[in-house]
């Protein structure tokens, strides 16, 4: 449990801080990110920092919300990374980048949710997942548009929107359980968003 | 450009069924069912009872054995005269409602009324929020044919051992004697053997089925194995196996004479 945890920190310090040498430069995002639904709030917003020489990774930091109509209330904040190994370019609109496998995670905050099932009740590996903390694998499709005229009249250097696939570790390990009973669409859920860079 | 079109066509069919999720914490989404125990309950009196015989089956601990449900339906549906099923809690590992909704709706496949009691593991996460939805109230109780079925939270552990689950006072009040009940069966999830079921409480509740006239038996899951109660043994209680190691019990109960027998599938 407690190798769990650690691993997850580190996980998390080291995609935030790892990445740029440049502290000044690190803060400042380069895109902005809205996104429905995905497993990270019904809404989320977030920053967007374009990784490695390349910038085909992404590091996403975003705050999501669950109004209680929804089956919140929950506020959740999470940390993705994805990479782009392929690019599609085409010509008047910009690039698709049609599969990007990453992961995430999430914090829940919920008064429901402990961070870890306390010692001091549950005896060791009794339950042996975080309620609060989730691990989420997930793969996205997106469609980068540079080249049309509204980018650059809105003062944008692209605007991109993208749909995400993504099941987390308690899904993954019932459906591995019960193949083929549980089926791969039943474990993955969807999002959809758009990132502005300006 | 071809994977593209896919991954498109993908999105737009999974959004078709239900793919988008808000988090795996919500406690419902637009598909989630409701109230699924009060109206298994009406299923269950919408049919008058042919005979005096009791018989029904008792089963728990569905968890993650997703696999093994439609064997377990196919099971009883082949089986003759049963009243209805009632599942002694953990219908999820990790309490969330995608679990609860994909245990319901492969249970909707049973031919009869399909009675859900809470889990600890139902109670870990938004769980309790998402099962109060979706099956009711986690203390509730019925009667059929002269027994009244008394179902209840024994998941003291969940509470931190606050000396308020079981509820003594609820049960206390549900085991009063009433016209047109002449039995007494309770169901609930974690039994009094377990260090999960607050200790302190044991001798109350035990005492409380002692004394209650025409206690017929106290029924649990949580254990995965069979158990029943031994000659010395002041009331009658019953474990059932998990649907994980493919068992159930046949109850049967005529005049508060009850029989049981196991079933592998």
């Amino acid at each position: 449990m407690n190798a769990y945890f650690t691993r997850c920190t580190l996980l998390i310090i080291v995609l935030c801080f790892g990445v740029r040498a440049n502290a000044q430069q690190f803060l400042i995002p380069d895109e902005v990110i809205l996104q429905h639904a995905g497993s990270i709030g019904y809404v989320s917003v977030g920053a967007g920092y374009k990784l490695f020489n390349n910038e085909r990774g992404n590091l996403d930091l975003l705050y999501g919300y669950v109004p209680k109509s929804k089956g919140g209330t929950l506020h959740i904040i999470t940390a993705k990374f994805a990479y782009k190994p392929f690019v599609i370019t085409v010509n008047k609109l910009g690039k698709i980048y049609p599969f990007n496998p990453g992961l995430f995670f999430t914090y829940t905050a919920h008064p429901d949710l402990q961070l870890k099932f306390s010692k001091d009740n549950w005896p060791k590996g009794y339950y042996y997942w975080s309620e609060a903390i989730r691990p989420h694998l997930s793969f996205s499709n997106e469609l980068e548009l540079t080249k049309p005229r509204f980018i650059k009249a809105a003062g944008l250097k692209s605007l991109s929107v993208y749909s995400e696939f993504n099941s987390n570790e308690w899904y993954l390990v019932n459906y591995f359980q019960n193949v083929p009973e549980v089926s791969v669409k039943d474990v993955f859920k969807l999002g959809i968003g758009v990132r502005m860079r300006f | 450009m071809k994977i593209f079109t896919k991954l498109l066509l993908l999105s737009g069919l999974l959004a078709g069924c239900n793919a988008f999720e808000y988090s795996p914490n919500q406690t419902f989404d637009r598909n989630s069912p409701t109230d699924l125990n009060r109206k298994a309950l009406e299923q269950l009196m919408s049919v008058q009872p042919k005979n005096d015989t009791l018989k029904f089956i008792l089963s728990g601990d569905t968890q993650r054995s997703y696999k093994e449900i439609p064997g377990f339906i196919e099971k009883v549906n082949s089986l003759d005269k049963v009243d209805f099923i009632l599942v002694a809690g953990d219908i999820t590992e990790f309490g969330s409602s995608k679990e609860m909704e994909g245990y319901a709706t492969r249970m909707k496949k049973m031919r009869v009324p399909v009675i859900t009691v809470i889990g600890n593991h139902d109670l870990t996460g938004r769980g309790r929020a998402a099962y109060a939805r979706m099956f009711g109230d986690l203390n509730f109780s019925f009667i059929y044919k002269g027994t009244k079925f008394i179902c209840h939270d024994t998941n003291s552990r969940e509470y931190k051992y606050n000396g308020q689950v079981p509820d003594l006072n609820w049960l206390a009040q549900e085991l009063k004697p009433t016209a047109g009940v002449k039995g007494y069966i309770s169901v609930g999830h974690v039994p009094p053997l377990s260090e999960d079921f607050d200790q302190k409480l044991v001798p109350k509740y035990k005492a409380q089925f002692e004394n209650t006239q025409g206690f017929v038996a106290a029924l649990y899951g949580h254990t995965h194995t069979y158990l029943t109660s031994e000659p010395g043994d002041r009331f009658n209680y019953l474990v059932t196996g998990s649907v994980e190691n493919k068992e159930f019990i046949i109850v049967t109960v005529l005049n508060n004479n009850i029989t049981h027998e196991r079933v592998f599938y």
